[in-house]
């Protein structure tokens, strides 16, 4: 146990982050895995206070560090014990519960909060916010299943005071609770003046990425507003990205591509998504998946392009999710992409990305009215002798003639498609409105006049 | 217990504890069966128990908690009873601890302290510590779904049967998109009228309300009534406390604030026994009482009442009122059966009919959960709504939400299809096939898409005002967007601002009325309106 304590002090007298981060972390380590159990027989619920502050203070190797701050770390040791002694009940079987040890841990973050903003705990340590808030998060997420799994009989009924008569509070409320404390946290990150050498605000990013975690897991995205407008407000003189570790680098835009992504602001998000996709290690596939799921759907939309074979083989899941649709949009054809958006829906639905990609069939639209254009040919007939002596593009196409289209391309399909000719007119319109074709319609005519200038279908040559 | 000779009576009995002699002597400042004459003003609301105990004198001596209280407090002779009762052997219950007794009795009584309640609470009929703890182990040992005593099983179902999908029992069942939309514009205005209704009709009532409401004096305050009820009000209520020996109503004991009430009273299901069938809606701030809540047998017989007076009268700040007392009556009785979803049902549908949807909203929220304990009603149709109701607030991710729920049974339906179909229809921008879904909505669903389908149209006319050239004859108009008429199609472009646009024209011996197209008019327009969407105060 009096491990835990000399690397403690070995920290202190180093001003080695990290290593003063790890002294935190209630968990068994590697190189020690009963770290736990060790540490739980340190003391008992009557002395520890007292135990502690021998060790922290008292014992002669110990490090000398102001008196509030020694005070403070007291504190916190107390609170991390509680905590461990629970968890070595829970990993014993004897009882103990998630619940309480979520509290106690939550006691532990708050002291650490108070240190920084009160006590000067020195900058260099602030990695320790960061593991605090990690293992907060889990702790969080064990208590509320533990809840869950608790209270899963007639838990229903509203106590008390309302008027109706399901009980709709949350059933993460200990998550919840937890992005509250690591809001906590970010703010003490960074209200730090003092100089950026010796500032606080180094921590800033990698706490920020355990509460927009936490805010994705709670389903609670309205919230990552406030985070944002803190981080990226003009008053705050917060270091630029570029400055913090490449993984918390990463991360963060990560995130922040995916809210873009949710809000419909699909150039934004490729801009974010981009930049973590490049930050992003070679070998790290499972982040370098997540990010191109959110990362090709929005530049598909954004620039009309298809994500090419060569990237789609690197990442196997990926490649079974998208290249049915890449395929079918490609050639145009609407029953095959159908069939393959329904096929993925539930995958796709569980990514958040099912109503996005369902815009591409567009897309698909597009190609084959494209193909249509493109085999409608006016054949100029010689004055004199009536031979045919070439072809020309025709620009007026008849609405009938996208119709068959329409159902040419359906007509593999398990149903014969039901399609009138004003939907198909409807179809065309939009096509128009949305810029991927270029021309008009006369209805009086039924004929669709499309740009003589090579680009009827702006994007691809024609 | 009540020693005539004066002498303090812990003195008397011999309690023990220290004897200090007191520098004061005690008087009992008021005759033990005085009349029943109202307390004092300032004494609100809880004057009365002073008539039944005896006002101990300044003494420091404690009962047999074992906390040494640092202040001097009074401890009243019935709650000496009190805690002599709970530690008799005769009252000890075998599966309850004693050291868990004495714990509850220590905490009920400093609380009761703390709270200057100590003359207040009816110590007499007061549960015993040991009582209180077995009633909440049997509590949660049953999950809370303890039906109260007087639960009826619901009968089978004949009430579900006249809400068969695609009649609408409470409404002529709507023939066509037309009738739907004249009632429609109609129901907006009434709305305006109702939402000053819904203000608390006691403020417009006549005071005959007064007598229907006496023991509960937080309704009371807010009645503010004249001087000469509240002395009425409380002379009955203390008449009715006397004789009311059960100790659920008896601590119900009028509070001004809206703290819960002390540890004696557990917040279980209450049983209700008010008879009458109808009840005003007041927000709880407090435990209720039983005599104002209806039990289920009752409610029953009030559902009927209001269907038919919803039918005969379509007075929807009354109609509304009442139901959301329904609901409180059966949150607090906590009765969850079919029973239960039906009248949220109802109220659902018709808070839609009106436009209400704040308050459908609420309905639907609490269906929701209904609905996953099987507890039948009709969640496909209701499912329907909340996907329309989730196109109209535009709410991307509950709609994701919505669609990583579907089961499969879900798609069969026809309801559900249909609001799925609406869904993509306008995820890809098919105004044609949209519209021909709106000239048919199962159920109720005409209702939510009324709510959209004004930005929807706005939305097609942007797009034919870019596509079409020179210009698009209204009829055109007429039957693509699904107005009724003509005339109706050109109102509204007019609304839009754009009469300028609509022109006669005689061709081939053939007159019409076309729309010039290729102007910014509607693409604004669509804008403005995407822009803004309105949810009613309600999430």
């Amino acid at each position: 146990m009096s491990i835990l304590f000399s690397n403690f002090h070995e920290a202190q007298r180093i001003g080695d982050g990290p290593a003063l981060a790890s002294c935190l972390a209630p968990v068994n380590s590697v190189s020690d895995p009963k770290r736990l159990w060790s540490f739980s027989q340190l003391s008992n619920y009557q002395t520890v206070e007292a135990d502690i502050r021998y060790h922290v203070i008292q014992d002669r190797n110990a490090v000398k560090l102001p008196k509030q701050e020694a005070n403070q770390w007291v504190q916190i040791f107390v609170c991390l014990w509680k905590c461990i002694k629970e968890l070595a009940s829970i990993e014993s079987g004897r009882g103990g519960d998630w619940n309480t040890a979520y509290k106690v841990y939550k006691d532990l973050c708050n002291n650490l909060i108070r240190g920084y903003q009160s006590f000067n705990f020195p900058a260099w340590s602030v990695p320790c916010m960061y593991t605090a808030g990690k293992y907060l998060r889990i702790l969080a997420i064990k208590a509320d299943a533990e809840a869950a799994h608790a209270a899963s009989n007639g838990n229903g009924f509203a106590a008390g005071m309302t008027d109706d008569i399901a009980d709709t509070s949350e059933k993460n409320e200990k998550l919840q609770d937890a992005a509250r404390t690591l809001q906590l946290m970010v703010a003490a990150c960074r209200t730090d003046d003092s100089d950026l050498s010796e500032s606080r605000k180094w921590g800033v990013i990698s706490v920020a990425n355990l509460l927009f975690k936490t805010y994705f897991k709670i389903n609670n995205l309205a919230l990552t507003k406030h985070v944002i407008a803190m981080l990226e407000s003009p008053g705050t003189n917060l270091p630029p990205l570029e400055a913090f570790p490449k993984a918390q680098r990463c991360t963060y835009s990560y995130y922040r591509g995916v809210l873009e992504f949710l809000k419909e602001n699909y150039a934004a998000a490729e801009g974010h998504l981009s930049d973590a996709l490049s930050i992003c290690h070679q070998n790290a596939t499972r982040n370098r998946e997540q990010i191109l799921t959110y990362l090709i759907p929005a530049h598909m939309l954004t620039s009309q392009q298809l994500p090419n074979r060569a990237l789609l083989s690197q990442l196997p899941a990926l490649e079974r999710l998208f290249l049915p649709l890449c395929t079918a949009i490609k050639s145009g054809e609407l029953s095959a992409f159908d069939k393959a958006l329904s096929d993925a829906e539930v995958e796709l639905v569980n990514r958040r990305i099912y109503l996005t990609l369902e815009r591409s069939r567009d897309l698909c639209m597009r190609n084959l009215f494209r193909k249509v254009f493109l085999n409608a040919w006016d054949e100029t007939k010689d004055p004199a002798t009536g031979e045919v002596i070439g072809k020309s593009r025709r620009t007026r196409i008849r609405v009938s003639e996208f119709e068959y289209g329409i159902r040419a391309a359906y007509k593999d399909a398990a149903e014969p498609i039901v399609v009138d000719r004003d939907e198909v007119e409807c179809f065309v319109a939009n096509m128009i409105y949305k810029g991927y074709m270029r021309g008009y319609i006369s209805r009086e005519h039924a004929i669709c006049v499309l740009s003589k200038k090579n680009d009827a279908f702006p994007g691809t040559g024609t | 217990m009540y020693s005539a000779s004066g002498a303090p009576p812990w003195l008397s009995n011999g309690y023990g504890h220290h004897t200090a002699q007191h520098a004061y002597i005690p008087v009992q400042t008021r005759n033990p069966y005085a009349s029943s004459l109202p307390p004092p003003p300032t004494y609100i609301p809880q004057p009365l128990n002073h008539t039944l105990r005896t006002p101990s004198a300044p003494g420091t001596s404690s009962p047999a908690s074992s906390d040494s209280a640092k202040q001097k407090v009074e401890w009243p002779q019935t709650v000496r009873d009190y805690v002599n009762r709970c530690f008799a052997a005769e009252t000890q219950i075998p599966g309850v601890a004693r050291e868990e007794m004495e714990k509850r009795l220590k905490d009920v009584i400093t609380d009761a302290a703390k709270r200057n309640m100590l003359y207040t609470y009816q110590w007499d009929a007061m549960l015993l510590p040991q009582q209180m703890i077995a009633e909440e182990r049997k509590r949660a040992a049953l999950g809370l779904q303890a039906l109260p005593p007087n639960f009826v099983p619901p009968p089978p179902p004949q009430l579900p049967l006249s809400y068969a999908p695609g009649t609408n029992p409470v409404l002529p069942a709507h023939s066509g998109s037309e009738t739907l939309r004249k009632r429609k514009s109609s129901e907006m205005s009434v709305d305006m009228d109702n939402n000053n209704q819904s203000q608390p009709p006691w403020r417009t009532k006549k005071g005959g309300s007064l007598e229907d409401r006496m023991s509960a004096p937080d309704k009371r305050q807010r009645t503010e009534p004249g001087p000469t009820s509240s002395k009425l009000n409380s002379t009955l209520e203390h008449r009715r406390r006397r004789f009311d020996l059960d100790g659920r109503s008896g601590s119900n004991s009028p509070r001004k604030h809206a703290s819960p009430p002390a540890p004696a009273e557990p917040l279980g299901p209450v049983i209700g026994r008010c008879q009458k069938l109808e009840k005003n809606y007041f927000r709880l701030t407090a435990a209720p009482n039983p005599d104002h809540v209806r039990p289920l047998d009752i409610l029953k017989q009030t559902l009927d009442l209001l269907k038919k007076k919803w039918k005969e009268q379509g007075n929807y700040g009354y109609i509304c009122d009442q139901f959301k007392s329904m609901r409180q009556d059966l949150t607090v009785q906590h009765i969850k059966n079919e029973f239960t979803t039906n009248v949220y049902e109802i109220h659902a549908r018709i808070a839609l009919e009106k436009g209400d949807l704040g308050e459908y909203n609420q309905c639907q929220t609490q269906l929701k959960t209904l609905y996953a304990q099987n507890l039948g009603g009709h969640p496909t149709e209701f499912l329907a709504y909340r996907i329309l109701y989730f196109i109209y607030t535009c709410n991307r991710t509950g709609m994701n939400d919505v669609l990583s729920e579907l089961t499969q049974t879900d798609r069969q339906s026809k309801a559900v299809k249909h609001a799925l179909a609406v869904r993509s229809a306008l995820a890809l921008g098919n105004y044609h096939q949209f519209f021909k879904l709106y000239l048919d909505p199962p159920n109720m669903g005409a209702y939510l898409m009324d709510m959209f389908i004004g930005r929807e149209r706005l939305a097609a006319l942007a797009t034919i005002s870019k596509v079409y050239k020179p210009a698009i004859k209204l009829r055109f108009i007429t039957e693509e967007l699904a107005f009724e008429t003509d005339a109706e199609a050109a109102q509204f472009i007019v609304d839009h601002g754009g009469q300028e646009l609509l022109k006669e024209v005689k061709k081939d011996g053939d007159d019409f009325v076309q729309m010039a197209t290729g102007n910014r008019l509607f693409e604004d327009a669509k804008n403005a309106a995407f822009s803004s969407v309105d949810i009613k105060g309600q999430i």
